[in-house]
């Protein structure tokens, strides 16, 4: 279960915040030290996600979704307002982020999955199994640098999704690896779908939103501004793309 | 001792990126604690050569006595100062997988200041006893270094956590923990005895925690007196201090660390 109430996340403008300490007391010394601005990156989010619940979020480019995601696994918190988080997470975010590519494939699997939350033992017991789905048995003992990205990502892909989640976190890129092995990883994500699992997608693939989430939310600069059935929220999503597009295009022919 | 999730979350990410550590940094790891233990004896027999003949009269006129005591500054020191100086950098330079999963921030410092750590203890720690039991014959002395040792590793960690949580709000920290550790050095009684100090200086000299420290091991392992009850517990209470003040400050600072890296 996923209880966001006013969640608000602010940060600080990075060209503003002096990383210079020499710099910050000469500032002060002088009285020229001015706070940095701060944007509002989410304002005022409600959202109740019950368990098991299949959720999408679209929303154009710098809306938030994103920052929503790391909102709900703990990375970021908000600024105001509570993020209540209950049950074990699985980011499918960036796969294969802890990644060291001096490591072996085995000495890697431990490493990515204990910082995911895994508990050590459970996952050193599961290095086989991972191995085997992501095809990559062969490679054991090898650096993971030795590997392509495509592998690598494979790799990634295995051990974020044994992770035995209740709440799966996906965004975009759902098919890693060549052609055989994204029938597989989208066969294995079919699985946990079906399953008692929570999760919240964000996709600019808005079909997809349609025909897999049961419910769609839309972001626009940090807020949610609908809520409610995908196919419904898609079409308004799209009509209001569209009549900017048109609007646009209006404007700039006036210009001419 | 009951402990929480998070705690041992922290402990198992802890495991896992000193395992990481020590596989990546020191593969060949024999090698990397050889050369550990072989940079203090060489720079111990350096500092005899030049100043031994200087300070032989501080050392009950034996040389190998001065060697002995700058080989245990320099053992001492050198664990405190690598280890806080690599530790320092550790938050920042994970800032990219910080963005991405939640771990513990104190893994990093506490992670790196422990592969470090390993392998000073394992270099430097076995030749400290050996010369203690050798010197006093005294099991009791060497039971007697865990709380100076005590002190100086909590003293690292409180540092290290002060330190790498400074650094994400201002990255010209490494430049002035650079000069620190300089002033650290020169100010520890490491390669000099803390006799041809003048006495007003050597009060001033007293806050630097690394003093007591140092004094404390050496009473031990140098001589069959004890070392002076004050003394003693400073080297313990020093380090304490260091850390319930590191561990405050990352504490504070921790809530804006994401917004900064």
């Amino acid at each position: 279960m996923i209880a966001l109430r006013d969640v608000s996340l602010e940060r600080r403008t990075r060209e503003e915040y002096a990383h210079d300490l020499k710099g910050r007391l000469l500032a002060l010394a002088t009285g020229r030290y001015r706070h940095p601005r701060r944007r509002a990156v989410l304002s005022g989010v409600d959202l109740a996600i019950p368990r098991g619940q299949k959720i999408g979020i679209i929303g154009a480019n710098g809306a938030g979704k994103s920052t929503l995601l790391k909102v709900m696994c703990g990375v970021l918190e908000p600024t105001s307002g509570t993020a209540a988080v209950e049950g074990r997470v699985a980011p499918l975010l960036e796969l294969g982020a802890g990644f060291d590519g001096d490591l072996t494939l085995a000495d890697n699997i431990v490493l990515y999955g204990v910082l995911l939350g895994v508990e050590r033992r459970d996952i050193e017991s599961r290095i086989g199994e991972i191995l085997r789905f992501a095809e990559l048995t062969d490679y054991e003992r090898l650096p993971v640098r030795t590997l392509s990205s495509g592998m690598a990502a494979r790799l990634g892909f295995a051990v974020a999704t044994a992770v035995d989640a209740d709440i799966l976190l996906i965004d975009e890129a759902l098919s890693v690896g060549d052609e055989s092995f994204r029938a597989k990883s989208r066969a294995r994500i079919e699985a946990l779908w079906h399953e008692e699992r929570t999760v919240v997608l964000v996709s600019h693939d808005l079909s997809l939103v349609r025909t897999v989430c049961e419910r769609a939310i839309w972001m626009e600069r940090g807020r949610i501004v609908a809520d409610g059935d995908p196919n419904d929220i898609v079409a308004r999503y799209v009509r209001a793309v569209d009549e900017a597009a048109i609007e646009t295009l209006l404007r700039s022919r006036v210009d001419v | 001792m009951v402990v929480s999730a998070s705690q041992r979350r922290l402990i198992d990410v802890v495991r896992v990126l000193y395992a990481r550590t020590l596989t990546v940094r020191y593969r060949g790891s024999v090698l990397g604690i050889a050369w550990s233990a072989a940079n203090p004896l060489g720079m111990a027999a350096v500092y005899t050569a030049i100043f031994g003949h200087t300070f032989v009269p501080y050392y009950d006129g034996s040389l190998l006595r001065y060697g002995i005591a700058v080989y245990i500054g320099l053992a001492l020191a050198g664990f405190f100062i690598g280890g806080t100086s690599q530790a320092l950098p550790s938050i920042v330079s994970n800032a990219d997988l910080l963005n991405k999963i939640h771990v513990p921030f104190a893994a990093f410092p506490l992670s790196t200041l422990a592969a470090w750590g390993f392998q000073q203890v394992v270099a430097t720690l076995p030749l400290i006893v050996v010369i203690s039991l050798f010197i006093n014959h005294s099991v009791l002395h060497v039971v007697a270094l865990i709380v100076p040792l005590a002190g100086l590793a909590m003293l690292a960690v409180g540092v290290s956590m002060l330190v790498s949580g400074a650094q994400v709000f201002f990255r010209d920290i490494a430049y002035m923990y650079e000069l620190a550790t300089f002033l650290i050095w020169v100010t520890s009684p490491i390669f000099y005895p803390a006799g041809i100090v003048p006495a007003a200086v050597l009060r001033l000299l007293a806050f630097n925690p690394l003093f007591p420290i140092l004094e404390s091991v050496r009473a031990l392992v140098l001589t069959d007196a004890w070392p002076s009850a004050q003394l003693y517990a400073l080297s313990f209470i020093d380090g304490a201090l260091a850390l319930a003040i590191g561990v405050a400050a990352f504490r504070a600072m921790r809530p804006q660390f994401m917004d900064l890296l």
